[in-house]
């Protein structure tokens, strides 16, 4: 009897520290996931790299079907979001400059980003 | 003998105080339930991340973010970034062989249906052309592919009415119904290529010319040059644009840019004209008086037809 109850108990509290270390210490990397699963760097990096297409191509339709594949609630205001964010860390001016010209072509262009229009450029469509 | 000076027995395991626990229940029962724990966490029902690397996502999203990447190179022209980020993709072998690969399944599909997905598609074979990979892309959709433009209506001929059926013994209502009028169809067209065909690339070796590249764009005629038309080079890691006719002792079509030795060099009309298929190398070479000089090459551009 006290060996089943010490196994029963054990076996609980070794069930709680498996599930810690597989959930939490050391999870599965799986694969096969979504875009929408990226982590933030690398869903600012595609948005930048979707934005150097608009610049290129001005196909603010493609673009934003593009940026869909992120599931994103609000692609225009992400757009705004990064830009800004961008614009505040100082990142690299070719890539604010691209993200603040997809921005003004959702229509979204803030104070903050005028100083980064390109204003030679034509207008988006 | 008394009882005294005889040793104590050792105390046996009947009269030694009993522990409330089994420690092997407890041994067995952790390394069974964390096996357990971790088996169902790993296995059945494994957590969902939030905040994945490229390498991690499913095969439509490695071709999105594959696209992208390459569309940020054909606007930025930096090859060292994009192969980067092709990098964490972590496709098995090549990065630049992994982009042909993902092109291959995308012309095969109905990505190149679409304005952008040609275009996307177009850039990524660019990209890893000129870096000398090969992918069924390429015959698939061709490098020289470029946006669509404009629509033609095609009009079919308007067919002749169907005639009835011989009456047979049986009577039976006449069916005078005319073949419905054609559909109109609209195709969409290929815009014009380029501009600008590239007509010969030469190169000489000479002190006075060392490690140049001399580009000359001409009108139709061959023999008009174009002055403020702008040419770029570029470079793993950088690109330089210059103009034509700012050498007014040159002419209107003539630009130049001084190359560094050992860097291989793309050029192109950006706009208007397609690079060159190869990459131009500043290499060494020896001019017909004996001295050491880099190469130089001659780029002709010519308006095209």
């Amino acid at each position: 009897m006290r060996f089943l109850i010490s196994l029963l108990v054990a076996l609980i509290i070794g069930a709680g520290v498996g599930l810690y270390l597989g959930w939490v210490q050391f999870p599965a990397q799986v694969i096969d996931n979504p875009m929408s699963n990226l982590d933030a760097r690398y869903q600012d990096e595609y948005t930048v790299m979707i934005a150097y297409g608009f610049l290129a191509d001005r196909n603010l339709a493609s673009a934003l079907e593009r940026l869909q594949r992120l599931d994103l609630e609000n692609a225009a205001l992400t757009i705004q979001e990064t830009a800004e964010r961008y614009i505040s860390s100082s990142r690299t001016v070719e890539d604010i400059r691209a993200l603040v010209t997809l921005a003004e072509g959702v229509g979204r262009l803030t104070p903050l980003m005028e100083p980064y229009r390109l204003v030679n450029e034509s207008s988006p469509s | 003998m008394s009882d005294a000076a005889a040793p104590r027995p050792a105390r046996s395991r009947y009269e030694r105080p009993r522990r409330p626990f089994s420690v092997l229940g407890i041994i067995l029962g952790l390394i069974l339930g964390v096996g357990a724990g971790l088996g169902y966490a790993w296995g059945i029902a494994p957590m969902e991340q939030s905040n994945i690397a490229p390498w991690q996502l499913d095969a439509e999203g490695r071709a999105s973010y594959t696209v992208a990447i390459a569309l940020a190179y054909g606007q930025d022209g930096d090859l060292g970034h994009a192969i980067e980020r092709l990098v964490a993709l972590r496709f098995p072998g090549d990065p630049i062989q992994g982009m042909a690969d993902i092109a291959c399944q995308l012309a095969s599909t109905g990505y190149a249906n679409s304005t952008s997905g040609l275009d996307a598609l177009v850039t990524m074979i660019r990209l890893y052309q000129l870096q000398g990979r090969a992918g069924c892309a390429d015959q698939i959709i061709g490098a020289n592919s470029s946006q669509s433009g404009g629509v033609v209506t095609i009009d079919l001929p308007t067919p002749t009415t169907t005639l009835t059926p011989p009456p047979s013994k049986t009577p039976t209502p006449l069916n005078n119904r005319p073949t419905p009028t054609a559909l109109l169809f609209i195709v969409p067209t290929q815009a014009p290529q380029n501009a600008f065909d590239l007509i010969s690339v030469t190169t000489n070796c000479s002190l006075g010319q060392s490690g140049l590249i001399m580009v000359d764009v001409y009108q139709l005629n061959g023999s008009t040059g174009i002055p403020g038309m702008e040419i770029r080079a570029r470079w793993s890691g950088g690109e330089s644009r210059f103009f034509t006719g700012l050498k007014s002792e040159r002419g209107d079509s003539y630009a130049d840019f001084t190359m560094a030795s050992g860097i291989d060099y793309i050029i192109d009309m950006p706009g208007r004209a397609d690079p060159i298929r190869q990459p131009l190398s500043a290499v060494p070479c020896t001019t017909p008086n004996g001295e050491q000089a880099v190469i130089a090459y001659r780029v002709l551009f010519r308006a095209a037809e």
